[in-house]
């Protein structure tokens, strides 16, 4: 009875989540005439139209391989930046702690619209507008707060007998976080590089407003031009959103293997 | 000891802070970019068609290359991009692409030259829209494309347009009984700029208006009231579908294309699509401007309008590249290649525009000669925006006609008053 | 300032706790804090863009009291609490549902992760376009799969109804953001200890004794971070709201970002809209700050 409700309840979970994406695919192979049309689900009209046009006439490549650099380059660094500035929060003892987590935290808390205007004359000085460093930088600002705030609160979680182990081995506190407490991390890493990835690939007010050239627009952007004054080609849209889909899908399953269980667990009993 | 070795330091500091400051300045000031920058609509069609005119542009004004800056076609996005740029005091882009509410918006805030040292010739183009891109007397933009609303209608089902509003309720209903469309009259009625036009075109033709003469407002006149009790009413009666209230250009489009409504309301725009293969309606339909009820028909102005960046560096260049753009061959030659409709009336006589429009010359000649242009001001966005809430709350019963319109004139003063534009002395 | 003597150990401590965190500092401090500033600076002024003859002048918390008497502002806010309340609630046990779904799945298991993932993975306004079209009466394909989840639901006009509008907002917005929440739980789950759960088996303990003794109170930091930023990205929802209902019937469905959006970028009041996202901040911060205190008593524990 209880395996049977667990069931139903997972199916129906994934049903939910699974249908719009369904119909997402679907409708991005078919006329858009069939989106407005009264008629019931006509199986009439698939095509990959919306793909082709998409990359040959729009050059779908290059916002592509835009929102591929500038999201990985955005998690490598994150992940550098964030997972020392988490342990030491986490792990050593110095005045003006709770102060500093909070203005940390404090940076992810400012509607983006109202950062714009400063952070565009930012970039403008320093001659980033409409590069690759010009988007990274303002990504990882904001990136930073939550990839700090996750491995802070891993590392809090995790049992400091292992490294102190470490240390009286001999390890200065520095080696033994790296080459013991980081492995144990991995579950918070792999999360930290998923959401810090997905962050960067879908941010679209900084993109907008810090890009001019269409060779270096991200896909959200590019997704944005595709609709025109009144128009929304949404075959178009639809096929680019599924498009878009597939690098983070690579990535995704690709981090995903490391949040498993039993990298902690069973470790400290050893 | 420690005296003499701080001492030093306060000394060079401020220096450092200038050198800082002036390197600044200099990155943000940037070399002078020896380029023409143009933004605007660059999709599709209209993108091959400026891209094409612009490099003949270039090659006969040799010296200067000219660079074409893609913009967002949606209005919100290259709205905030212009303000972007031009709050930053960029140099570029050097021409705009401007719709034709953001000319006061602009001029007011300093950021788009006036036009009139160039000596524009103004007499060729239709008088709204040199009426609307006139700011305290001064022309701050060239109409470029015209775009009017207007209203299709059947052409198999009826044998004319209605006149008024009365002839259309009574077609509605006749072709409703007889089953031949399942919707009557189609329009924007969803929360946005799209139903203030709507509402112009209604309120016009109910003898209102917005702003008076003087710019006071005048939205809660009678006049206004009954125009938007009337749009209330052919809700209810069915005569205008109540899913209007969701519905953009879009969806009004599909539902007058896929033959479902016998009258639509919409830009030009429209009628290209639905002449395409797949339409239930193609050369069903023509067009003609919406009917009047007491007051006068009226046609809703939008467009594309041309204006030169006030910081531009190569202003007179700016000029001569708006001029091209703006010529009767260009405009022509555009419209055969998208079928916008130029903003010279000269060309509408002659057989130039024959096979180039969507529609016959002549009927959106007419049309756009009873175009009415929104309240020319800078606050206009706002405006809009208040009016915007009350016409969308009073046609979803939310708040009673009267009271809508008392309120949404209230808030319009007190913007007014705020802004010092409502001519009371300051 | 009297200083106590510390300790070198302390010293190496802090030394080395500062040289770790500079990088991340450094860059907030140019990056983020100059323009929080510059908003905060200038959320102190009445500075209209298109009327420059008013000039920029200095009128204190004069913004603030304006936004505190405007109707509309606090409606919005109010819609703001409701939409963040509201959706943060339902995806804090969905979320929960769907890691521990996550957690337990053996088969299949990376491909479940990514399609749960992938609403997340899009962009919002793509999902927001999506939603809409599945309640817009007109879209027959996505309204046929509705009626069949919720029979004769396609025949309700929702967007068009002041409070019915907020149905699609709210499906969308846990659509594509419960990911984010399972995710954060998902970790969480693998730092807890099997052998706990295991010994509470044989036990006798019940899988819903286990859950609430045992999984819920470890998982409690997991859900502490997962709660502050969910509530602090509710607070600031945009685009979801404006490709939906643009804040449409009226303003029955606007929130303070697209207002704070209004008055910055369309109606110019930059003074005005600064001061908006300042109310914001604090607001999420002062959550955020509850929320970290609830965080305190398990910290203390240890």
């Amino acid at each position: 009875m209880n395996a049977l409700i667990k069931r139903v309840a997972m199916t129906a979970l994934l049903v939910f989540w699974a249908l719009p994406l369904c119909w997402m695919v679907l409708a991005s192979l078919r006329p858009e005439s069939a989106l407005y049309a009264t008629t019931a689900t006509a199986t009439a009209g698939f095509g990959g139209n919306h793909y082709r046009a998409l990359f040959a006439e729009r050059r779908f490549w290059q916002p592509m391989l835009n929102s591929i650099v500038v999201a990985s380059s955005t998690t490598l660094l994150a992940l550098v930046v964030a997972v020392p500035c988490a342990y030491a929060m986490a792990r050593l003892q110095f005045r003006g702690k709770r102060a500093l987590m909070a203005v940390v935290l404090a940076i992810s808390t400012f509607p983006q619209v109202s950062i714009v205007p400063s952070l565009f004359l930012i970039l403008r000085a320093l001659g980033l507008i409409d590069t690759i460093p010009g988007l990274v930088l303002p990504y990882l600002t904001f990136a930073t707060p939550l990839a700090v705030w996750l491995m802070a609160g891993f590392f809090r979680e995790l049992p400091p007998d292992l490294e102190e182990a470490a240390r009286l081995d001999g390890a200065s506190r520095l080696r033994a976080a790296v080459e013991v407490a980081l492995p144990l991390a991995a579950p918070a890493v792999a999360t930290t590089a998923i959401l810090t990835f997905l962050y960067a690939w879908n941010e679209f007010l900084f993109a907008l407003s810090f890009t001019v050239s269409p060779d270096r627009q991200t896909v959200p952007v590019a997704i944005a031009l595709l609709q025109g004054r009144y128009q929304v080609p949404w075959g178009q849209i639809l096929a680019a959103a599924v498009t878009a889909s597939v690098p983070v899908a690579v990535v995704v399953l690709a981090f995903q293997r490391r949040i498993v269980k039993g990298l902690t667990a069973g470790a400290v009993k050893g | 000891m420690r005296s003499s070795r701080t001492r030093p330091a306060a000394l060079t500091r401020p220096r450092w802070f200038l050198l800082t400051a002036l390197a600044v300045c200099v990155l943000a000031c940037g070399p002078a970019p020896e380029v023409l920058t143009f933004s605007g609509s660059v999709l599709g069609a209209e993108g091959a068609i400026v891209r094409r005119q612009i490099e003949r542009f270039a090659t006969l004004h040799p010296g200067l290359p000219v660079d074409v800056r893609a913009t967002p076609d949606s209005a919100d996005a290259r709205h905030q991009l212009y303000v972007q740029w031009l709050n930053a005091w960029s140099p570029q882009p050097d021409v705009l692409q401007l719709d034709v509410i953001w000319t006061p918006e602009f001029a007011a805030a300093g950021w788009i030259l006036p036009l009139d040292r160039f000596a524009p010739d103004t007499d060729d183009f239709f008088p709204a829209t040199i009426a609307a891109n006139r700011w305290q007397g001064r022309l701050f933009a060239m109409p470029w494309l015209v775009d009017v609303g207007m209203l299709y209608w059947r052409t198999d089902l009826l044998s004319g347009p209605p006149a008024t509003f009365d002839e259309l309720a009574t077609s509605v209903r006749s072709q409703l009984s007889r089953g031949t469309v399942s919707q009557g009259l189609v329009w924007q009625g969803a929360r946005y700029e799209g139903l203030v036009c709507v509402f112009l075109e209604y309120l016009t033709a109910f003898g209102g208006q917005i702003l008076d003469d003087d710019g006071a407002v005048d939205v809660d006149s009678p006049e206004a009231v009954r125009a938007l009790t009337f749009m209330r009413q052919s809700i209810a009666d069915g005569v205008v579908p109540g899913s209007v209230l969701t519905w953009q250009e879009e969806q009004t489009r599909f539902a007058f294309q896929n033959g479902n409504a016998l009258f639509l309301r919409n830009w030009p725009y429209a009628a290209s699509l639905m002449n395409e293969k797949d339409a239930v309606v193609r050369s069903r339909f023509a067009v003609a401007s919406m009917p009047s009820s007491g007051g006068r028909p009226a046609a809703a102005l939008g467009g594309a309008q041309l204006a030169i960046n006030a910081r531009s560096r190569h202003a007179a260049s700016a000029w001569r590249l708006i001029e091209y753009l703006t010529a009767p061959a260009q405009l022509i030659e555009r419209a055969h290649a998208t079928g916008q409709f130029p903003a010279r009336p000269s060309l509408y006589a002659a057989d130039t525009l024959a096979d180039a429009l969507p529609v016959p010359p002549d009927d959106a000649r007419r049309i756009i000669d009873k175009a009415i242009p929104r309240p020319v001001t800078p606050v206009y966005t706002e405006l809009s925006g208040e009016l915007q809430i009350h016409l969308h709350r009073a046609l979803t019963d939310q708040e009673r006609p009267d009271q809508a319109l008392a309120l949404a004139a209230g808030q319009l003063r007190a913007i007014l008053n705020r802004a010092g534009l409502d001519g009371a002395r300051h | 300032m009297i200083r106590l003597r510390r300790r070198p150990l302390e010293i190496r401590e802090t030394r080395l706790a500062w040289l770790l965190m500079t990088p991340t500092l450094a860059l907030l401090a140019v990056m983020a804090l100059g323009p929080l500033v510059a908003t905060i600076w200038e959320s102190l002024f009445s500075h209209d863009l298109r009327l420059p003859w008013l000039g920029r002048t200095f009128i204190g918390l004069g913004n603030y009291t304006e936004a505190a008497s405007d109707a509309r502002f606090r409606q919005a806010l109010a819609h703001t609490v409701g939409f963040t309340v509201t959706t943060v609630a339902i995806e804090l046990v969905l979320g929960l549902l769907l890691a521990l779904m996550l957690d337990a799945l053996v088969r299949f298991r990376g491909l479940a992760r990514v399609l749960v993932l992938l609403p997340w993975a899009l962009p919002t306004v793509v999902a927001a376009l999506i939603w809409r079209l599945m309640f817009a009466d007109q879209a027959a394909p996505a309204a046929e799969l509705l009626d069949w989840v919720v029979p004769g639901s396609s025949r309700v006009d929702w967007l068009a109804g002041p409070q019915s509008a907020w149905v699609p907002i709210v499906l969308a917005e846990v659509w594509k953001t419960t990911p984010f929440m399972a995710l954060l739980l998902l970790a969480g789950l693998q730092g807890i200890d099997r052998t706990l759960d295991d010994a509470a088996r044989l036990d006798g303990a019940s899988a819903l004794q286990r859950f609430r003794h045992i999984t819920l109170p470890l998982l409690r930091p997991a859900i502490v971070v997962a709660l502050i930023f969910r509530t602090l990205d509710a607070l600031r929802v945009f685009d979801l709201v404006f490709v939906l209902t643009g804040g449409g019937p009226g303003t029955s469905t606007e929130v303070v970002s697209m207002y704070a959006f209004t008055s910055l970028l369309q109606n110019l009041r930059f003074g005005y809209g600064s001061a908006l996202s300042v109310i914001v901040f604090v607001i999420g911060f002062s959550l955020a700050l509850g929320y970290v205190r609830m965080l305190e008593p398990v910290r203390e524990a240890r």
